[in-house]
């Protein structure tokens, strides 16, 4: 019991060894809000409410738990307007999200997967995840387009 | 035939059982068609989501980037950072779930975590940064290159290969599919047909049904017919057999004081009798024949002029103090028919015009042509025959409200060997002033 978790923890190290410091900027927000741009930390992201879920994904084996903040409160919390949302990656990956998914769904900006923080060595820090297994619509290569990871920012037009 | 019918309807429900059959393969087919169409839309769908050349390509992208951030005169640590982490993230990806499994099945599963773990010894946030680890940086990215390029080249190929070896799987499943419409098809056309062929059926069923009962109604009707029939038949033999009774009785009680006269009295009323007698049982006769279709006629072009005098003689001979008129056309007129039965249809109408008028009025009988038919009307200045009789005038047993006497067999009968002779008869007549009835026969 003692061995594996040593392991664990061991391996949760390797992969936040980039740690980023709390008062780093982890997700920067633009475009149509009032404050023009907002920098957030991954402190601030971690004080919203947060909501698990559980679900498959195309890229990984058996469902996992992901736990995050839901991409609907922070909208809300800096009073965005606008009908979408550009989502931009790490590697510059680039795709323009509708705002009514994130009020149809329950869509998370997950910061843990399985309980490990999700690190930039692997799909992290935020990992947009939608709740695929709860709605067979979500189902579609139309979506999996949208499960943007290592997430930097977010441009509401 | 009632009980054959009732028979042949119990085995339906062994011809239900064929549909069981029928129906098994319309709805199977229809479901296999449905799970195969099924299966081949999820199978494109994890087709379409699995873009492993696009991870590869990203991975050797960022093994690029991750070179040139080393390469370049002014550093910046945190950038190279940024690169090496985005390097491992992509070595992770290829390295687990589905894409793992996938460079299992083509062999490099094991080179992708070896570059992994060679990338992590030279980890720059725990050896920091220095000229030696930005040179092994270097040297491993470039010697990267041509094993992610490799990985490349072989996910490729697989792609191709399970791309046409899913068109091929398309293909069959296409040909499945249209196979098992047809099946269902075919299957609901036979169904359909089963269906059909099972309504007819009943519908014969009720149609046979419906013969049956009619054929047993006229059965009834015709066993009906002869209780009446015997009945009122033998009441008229009574009648003209007791007089004849009666007037031997007569004789008998006076003994030797019979005079001449009262012979001739009594023998006049005997053959009257026996005239009735003979004429009912010539009736009776010619009905049986009718009804049994045993009636046979000598058709032939009668001299209806002589057929009418000689019926006009035999009835002034039974009644030789009526007045007896007959009026004929000028030339031969000649109808065809059965002289016998002529002779008894106009005898019948002659009878009844005697019978239904008083004793001091005329019987008339006109001869003549119409179009093409010769026509023998009788008239009588009698009481004429109320509208409640009318109707009934020729239906077999009828007897008049005033008049009862009779078996209600003659008109019926005149009616009846008119029509068999193509002919007719017709009445025309006025309450208290007479009637005229009319055979119709066709012209010879």
């Amino acid at each position: 019991m003692k061995l594996p978790g040593k392991l664990a923890l061991c391996l949760a190290v390797l992969l936040t060894a980039p740690a980023l410091g709390a008062s780093d900027t982890v997700l920067t927000l633009t475009g149509a809000i009032p404050n023009d741009e907002v920098s957030l930390t991954r402190e601030d992201l971690l004080d919203m409410p947060q909501q698990k879920m559980v679900t498959a994904t195309t890229v990984t084996d058996g469902r996992s738990t992901f736990e995050g903040f839901l991409i609907r409160d922070l909208l809300e919390a800096h009073e965005a307007g606008g009908d979408i949302v550009i989502a931009r990656a790490l590697n510059d990956y680039k795709i323009e999200i509708p705002i009514s998914d994130f009020e149809r769904f329950d869509v998370i900006g997950a910061l843990f997967m399985d309980g490990e923080p999700l690190s930039p060595r692997d799909k992290g820090p935020i990992w947009i995840v939608y709740p695929r297994d709860d709605h067979p619509e979500l189902q579609d290569i139309r979506y999996d387009t949208r499960w943007v990871w290592q997430l930097v920012s977010l441009h509401v037009q | 035939m009632t009980s054959g019918t009732l028979a042949g309807q119990r085995p339906g429900l062994a011809q239900y059982a064929l549909f069981l059959p029928v129906l098994v393969v319309f709805l199977g087919s229809l479901a296999f068609a449905l799970a195969k169409s099924s299966a081949l839309e999820r199978d494109m769908r994890i087709a379409a989501t699995q873009n492993m050349l696009w991870v590869v390509s990203q991975t050797q992208m960022e093994a690029h980037a991750l070179g040139l951030a080393v390469a370049q005169q002014d550093r910046d640590n945190s950038h190279i950072e940024r690169r090496f982490d985005l390097t491992i993230s992509r070595l992770h990806l290829l390295g687990r779930g589905p894409q793992a499994r996938y460079l299992e099945q083509i062999g490099h599963l094991q080179t992708v975590n070896d570059m992994a773990e060679a990338l992590l010894e030279l980890d720059p946030q725990i050896h920091g940064h220095d000229e030696g680890q930005h040179q092994a940086l270097l040297d491993l990215t470039e010697a990267l290159h041509p094993q992610i390029n490799r990985i490349a080249n072989d996910v490729m190929i697989e792609d191709w290969d399970r791309a046409a070896a899913r068109l091929d799987a398309y293909r069959n499943t296409q040909r499945l599919v249209i196979f098992a419409v047809m099946a269902a098809f075919l299957a609901a056309l036979a169904i359909s047909w089963l269906l059909l062929r099972k309504q007819r059926q009943l519908h014969l069923a009720d149609v046979q049904n419906l013969h049956a009962a009619k054929l047993l109604e006229q059965e009834r009707d015709v066993a009906l017919m002869y209780r009446d029939f015997a009945a009122i038949v033998s009441h008229q033999l009574r009648t003209p057999l007791s007089l004849i009774d009666s007037a031997l009785h007569r004789l008998e009680r006076k003994g030797n004081s019979v005079t001449a006269d009262d012979v001739i009295e009594r023998r006049a009323v005997v053959s009257d009798a026996i005239g009735r007698l003979t004429r009912l049982s010539d009736t009776v006769l010619l009905l049986a024949r009718l009804d049994n279709e045993q009636l046979q006629a000598d058709f032939a072009a009668l001299d209806i002029r002589q057929v009418v005098d000689s019926a006009i003689a035999e009835a002034q001979g039974r009644h030789p103090n009526r007045k007896l008129q007959v009026s004929c056309a000028d030339g031969l007129l000649k109808a065809k028919g059965d002289l016998h039965l002529v002779s008894h249809i106009i005898d019948n109408l002659l009878s009844n015009a005697l019978k239904f008028s008083n004793g001091d009025r005329p019987v008339e009988l006109r001869v003549f042509q119409q179009g093409n038919r010769v026509a023998c009307a009788v008239t009588d200045q009698g009481d004429g025959i109320d509208a409640c009789d009318q109707p009934h005038l020729f239906d077999r047993y009828f007897r008049g409200k005033t008049h009862k006497e009779g078996a209600g067999l003659g008109l019926a009968l005149a009616q009846a060997l008119a029509e068999f002779q193509g002919g007719q008869i017709s009445f025309e007549t006025w309450p208290g002033k007479g009637s005229v009835f009319t055979l119709w026969l066709p012209v010879a």
